[in-house]
């Protein structure tokens, strides 16, 4: 039987002698990301597994012999025996890594007790690795296109934090473009805009700019912008999605007064066309990527 | 020892073997991790390959060790490619330099601050 066990909230507790509080600390870390992906990520990793037949279990004491385990989790760094306990007992274990933004920690040996891992944020050494893919970081759960009748009134929009120059120059550049929505939060995931409240906004705008994250290119936004029909703005910089993403359709620029040069100058025509086509890329490499993996673990 | 190396990479940005100083970049550790200098040559080197915004904030940051009139140059040339010529001409006014470049690390989070 193929099981999904959902294991980011569950981090290893630190042992009694932590005299410096760095093992404390570093739990209530992991955990508050992984309660973060949980609540966040459900939706496209259940997308992403669409084709597939399971059971989801919620403790590992669920798993039985010669199961084929699908496990979901992050701060994967420090699971190294726990993940060595359960390839002995499963017949195939798959893991969806999430998280893991900065690269901090050599995997090799932990992804070793796997048959295949996705993993999320992309790095140059599993562009072309046989035995981990690329999975992108998807969409925010709850987050999906609302049917509007008639045009979108926003051009653009921005929901997020401004840290470093890429989103200040975003906003120097584009913020006398009308009409446009923004939403600047000081923190990361703090005094944001409700899921409805995005879902409403996004899908009445055309443009999404949708500059690098804090250590990663990829953020959420990307992904959220193409769910809800509108087109991606990205930096182009060391050309990450196309090599993500081979033959994508996103508009890609080094500077953003190139954007704002787009934004003013496109006619409806050349927008509808362009949604159109990012459109149809989406629901085409979402259903690739289902099959993909349906593919390796039903192998 | 640690001059020498960042000379010879300087050296081949000015020669534009850019790939060269890259890779020479590349090999240097942590150590050089607050050395303004390898932060400006990173920079160089960012902006050569149009990474305008890496260069930027990584300038800020060399900013952030040692005070250097090539170090605001190189932002306010950056800005001024950006489109950005009001920030751009105040970055070379050697008397609004300093305030300009604090309120502008003030207005951006994320930036490496002292």
């Amino acid at each position: 039987m193929i099981k999904l066990f959902w294991n980011t909230h569950n981090q290893n507790k630190p042992t009694s002698n932590d005299p410096t509080g760095k093992a404390a600390r570093d739990y209530a870390r992991d955990y508050k990301w992984g309660l973060y992906h949980k609540n966040n990520s459900d939706r496209w990793i259940y997308e992403a597994l669409y084709k597939i037949q399971f059971k989801v279990i919620q403790s590992e004491k669920d798993i039985e012999k010669d199961d084929i385990l699908i496990i979901v989790d992050s701060s994967i760094e420090k699971k190294g025996n726990f993940y060595a306990k359960l390839s002995l007992v499963c017949s195939k274990i798959f893991l969806i890594h999430l998280g893991d933004e900065n690269d901090l920690y050599d995997l090799t040996s932990i992804y070793d007790n796997f048959d295949f891992v996705w993993r999320t944020f992309c790095l140059n050494k599993y562009f072309y690795n046989k035995k981990v893919s690329c999975l992108p970081i998807g969409y925010k759960s709850g987050v999906s296109i609302v049917k509007n009748k008639g045009e979108r009134k926003y051009k653009w929009a921005f929901i997020g934090t401004s840290h470093k120059s890429s989103r200040h120059d975003l906003l120097f550049q584009l913020s006398d473009m009308k009409l446009s929505f923004i939403h600047r939060t000081t923190k990361f995931d703090e005094k944001i805009i409700t899921v409805d409240e995005m879902n409403k906004v996004l899908s009445l705008t055309e443009f999404i700019p949708c500059p690098n994250g804090f250590v990663h290119p990829e953020t959420y936004r990307i992904y959220e912008a193409l769910e809800c029909g509108c087109i991606p703005i990205v930096e182009n910089a060391y050309k990450y999605y196309d090599r993500l993403f081979p033959g994508n359709p996103f508009l890609k620029i080094d500077k953003w007064a190139e954007a704002r040069s787009i934004i003013q100058r496109w006619e409806s025509e050349q927008i509808s066309q362009k949604r159109e086509e990012c459109k149809i890329w989406w629901t085409r490499y979402k259903d690739n990527l289902k099959k993909f993996i349906s593919d390796k673990i039903n192998l | 020892m640690k001059e020498n190396i960042l000379i010879k990479i300087n050296e081949l940005i000015e020669e534009k073997k850019i790939n060269e100083a890259q890779f020479e970049l590349s090999k240097l550790g942590p150590e050089f991790l607050e050395n303004s200098e390898y932060l400006y040559l990173r920079s160089k080197v960012f902006c050569f390959n149009k990474l305008y915004y890496l260069a930027i904030d990584m300038l800020l940051i060399a900013s952030e060790f040692k005070q250097s009139d090539k170090i605001y140059n190189l932002i306010a040339e950056i800005y001024n490619i950006l489109g950005n010529k009001e920030l751009s001409k105040k970055l070379l006014d050697s008397n609004l330099r300093w305030t300009t470049i604090n309120s502008l690390k003030d207005e951006m989070s994320g930036i490496y601050r002292k």
